[in-house]
């Protein structure tokens, strides 16, 4: 199922005359179905767009000691996201440099080494290469740590704990890739000066959906909330999700990155000020970190759901998490993996204040996976409507025919008198969040940015003199390790 | 009941969860929800907790760390939000086959409550899928004995994936 080529010359034309049709086709709000289910455009967005721009990994919090690791994916790959033993963060690529074998089989962990189930060559926590076994019979002298070290993410910068990799040296630096979507992360993350905290692992599941669609729904789709979702206002759980999307509006930050803003006090009570935080946690926040346009705005129309390009999208709603109980905020982080062709994983995090009183953060990862994620009474239905398009995408006769989808909401402009960056839209009807996301596509899948061989990059780092090479304690854990491995396969012979 | 449960051998217990495991899984196979509820404790508490690879089994599943952690209520709930007809996940319903085994029954540490082990082959073929999905979990159950028979009112529901493999958890394991 994890299918991944580079694309070869020919693909190259059929994808570049895709991509043309796809702008062609935006510039007349529509889109080709077939974009959401096709090897060679898969394989060029895993090699055009993943390895090429900022993707997001997780969040410190996951890792708050040196040592500590889980495993991510970054286009198909799997990856190591690791606290080294300096505090920094890495993004090692899981393979051996010996002969490819996969090094790490386990989901999260702390170690200072990552040793090599082949034959043993071991890499400290930062990835330099750090030793093998009958290193002087074999090698002769040690290897050079980081010629030898396992690839490493050239890029790696957080944002409010939130950390996101390049394998591309050729991206700005975080914040300016983020541009002014750094405005809307501050309104939602940076209510206090200790952040948010991931509140337990992520989940994963497997649907069998584009990539493409989730994030697109995120970045804009408020329309399908009365449809997909209304079976929770039939049953007497959330009154009146017909009408969500006459009280949402969008946030257009650029590049793709976009949010729905819900003016949650008209759809549900007048408290609901704040995404209708509690008091327990509102009274914690602190205003004045945030500018007066951020303070209107999460106080009348928050940020309630958004995408950052290409595949990081979030959720923030109240929802009731017990009978006869009022609903409370809480905050979902996911991502949006993809797999294959028209297949991707779903992962989902619960995150919350780490200033809210445990009690809260209880009730409010309640609240979230009661409605998203596998179990998710909203999730599970979204997880079924995304799959149609991905069968669409692959259909003959939808091929054939040309079919495009249809973008063409009427659209009433932005609000001149917005002051915040970016627009803002007062009606989300009108499809314009998820044409931008389409166009931000086009754009990546026509860049030829480059991602350096290793051995340059390696070689570039050593002659900048930015790495030190030397034996260090980690190094000395490895080969201590290594000797005692020997030892007991001595012991065995 | 409950001074006379003390009395039940080793036998009528597991006759008795036993019995119970089969009759709930062709409730629920036949989406005969509500009878399914009446064997449900008030006071239920039904997890599924999320699993990862690990090489310690016990911390495969963290503390706190749940897919799905209904009460009664939520619990209700969704048999109530499947009965709208728009809850698409299950429109058309999935067909299903649990298979139970390897069942454990041991006293539990009140004296009407049975503990009960079991492993669950859960096949579905949702609505018009053409192959069906294997949901494979082992369940750890506590059945409170009543003057109405048994009732669940504990599943901690473990998956033996760590990735699902089918595309949401519209179906009760
Ligand atoms: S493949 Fe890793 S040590 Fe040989
Ligand atoms: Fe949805």
């Amino acid at each position: 199922m994890h299918r991944y080529q580079s694309p070869s010359p020919d693909d190259a034309a059929y994808i570049d005359a895709v991509v043309d049709r796809v702008e062609a086709s935006l510039d007349e709000s529509l889109l080709p179905v077939d974009i959401f289910n096709d090897d060679r455009i898969f394989a060029a967005e895993m090699q055009r767009i993943f390895t090429k721009n900022w993707v997001f990994m997780g969040h410190e919090s996951e890792i708050p000691n040196k040592g500590d690791f889980v495993m991510r994916r970054i286009g198909v790959d799997r990856v190591i996201l690791v606290r080294d033993s300096t505090g920094t963060i890495r993004v090692l690529n899981n393979h051996c440099r010996h002969r490819g074998t996969e090094i790490c089989h386990e989901d999260s962990g702390n170690t200072s080494v990552f040793k090599c189930p082949y034959h043993g060559w071991a890499y400290k926590n930062d990835g330099d290469w750090a030793g093998a076994p009958l290193m002087k019979d074999a090698y002769g002298e040690k290897l050079d740590a980081r010629d030898w070290g396992l690839l490493r993410a050239p890029k790696v910068e957080t944002l409010f704990g939130f950390v996101f990799a390049s394998l591309s040296e050729d991206v700005p630096p975080l914040r300016e890739a983020l541009g002014d979507a750094v405005w809307a992360f501050e309104a939602i993350f940076n209510l206090h000066e200790d952040g948010v905290e991931v509140l337990g692992p992520p989940e994963v599941f497997t649907v069998k959906a584009d990539w493409k669609n989730g994030a697109e729904n995120f970045a804009g789709d408020a329309y399908h909330v009365g449809t997909t979702h209304y079976s929770n206002t039939l049953d007497g759980f959330i009154p009146g999700l017909n009408n969500v999307a006459v009280a949402a509006h969008g946030y257009d930050f650029g590049n793709g990155n976009s949010f729905i803003g819900h003016s949650i006090h008209e759809l549900i009570a007048p408290p609901f000020t704040l995404w209708g935080y509690p008091e327990e946690v509102r009274s914690q926040f602190q205003f004045d970190r945030l500018d007066d346009v951020q303070r209107e705005m999460i106080e009348n129309r928050p940020p309630t759901i958004g995408t950052i390009f290409p595949n990081l999208s979030y959720l923030r709603f109240p929802q009731p998490y017990k009978e006869n109980e009022w609903p409370i905020p809480f905050t979902n982080i996911r991502v949006w993996q993809p797999v294959a062709p028209g297949v991707m994983e779903l992962w989902t995090w619960e995150f919350e204040y780490t200033c809210a009183p445990q009690e809260y953060k209880d009730k409010a990862y309640l609240a979230g996976q009661y409605g998203f994620g596998s179990g998710g009474v909203f999730e599970q239905d979204d997880t079924v409507v995304w799959e149609g398009i991905a069968k669409a995408g692959k259909s003959s006769w939808a091929r054939e025919a040309g079919m495009r989808l249809h973008l063409r909401q009427k659209r009433n402009g932005p609000d001149p008198e917005w002051q915040g960056p970016g627009r803002y839209y007062e009606s989300i009807l009108g499809e314009y969040l998820q044409e931008e996301f389409y166009r931000r596509w086009v754009k990546e899948m026509r860049s030829h940015k480059t991602t350096q061989p290793a051995e340059i990059r390696a070689a570039g780092i050593a002659a900048g003199g930015a790495e030190t090479v030397g034996t260090t304690a980690s190094t000395e854990t490895a080969l201590a390790a290594i000797a005692e491995t020997e030892k007991k396969q001595g012991a065995l012979a | 009941m409950t001074s006379e449960q003390v009395d039940l051998t080793a036998e009528q217990l597991r006759h008795l969860a036993e019995d119970f495991l089969a009759r709930e899984a062709k409730l629920l196979d036949e989406r005969r929800y509500d009878q399914w509820l009446e064997m449900i404790d008030d006071d239920v508490l039904y997890e599924v907790p999320i699993r990862a690879a690990k090489f310690d089994y016990d911390e495969e599943t963290s503390a706190g760390a749940f897919r799905i952690r209904d009460d009664r209520y939520l619990l209700a709930l969704r048999v109530k939000r499947l009965a709208t007809g728009q809850a698409w996940a299950e429109v058309a319903p999935s067909r299903t086959l649990r298979v139970v085994g390897s069942v454990i029954v041991e006293r539990g540490e009140l004296p009407d409550v049975i503990n009960v082990e079991s492993a669950v082959l859960l096949y579905r073929q949702r609505g018009h899928d053409e192959l069906g999905d294997i949901i494979p979990v082992r369940r750890t159950d506590r059945l409170r004995i009543t003057d109405t028979g048994l009732k669940l009112f504990r599943r901690h529901a473990v998956l033996a994936t760590a990735i699902l493999h089918t595309p949401n958890l519209g179906v009760f394991l």
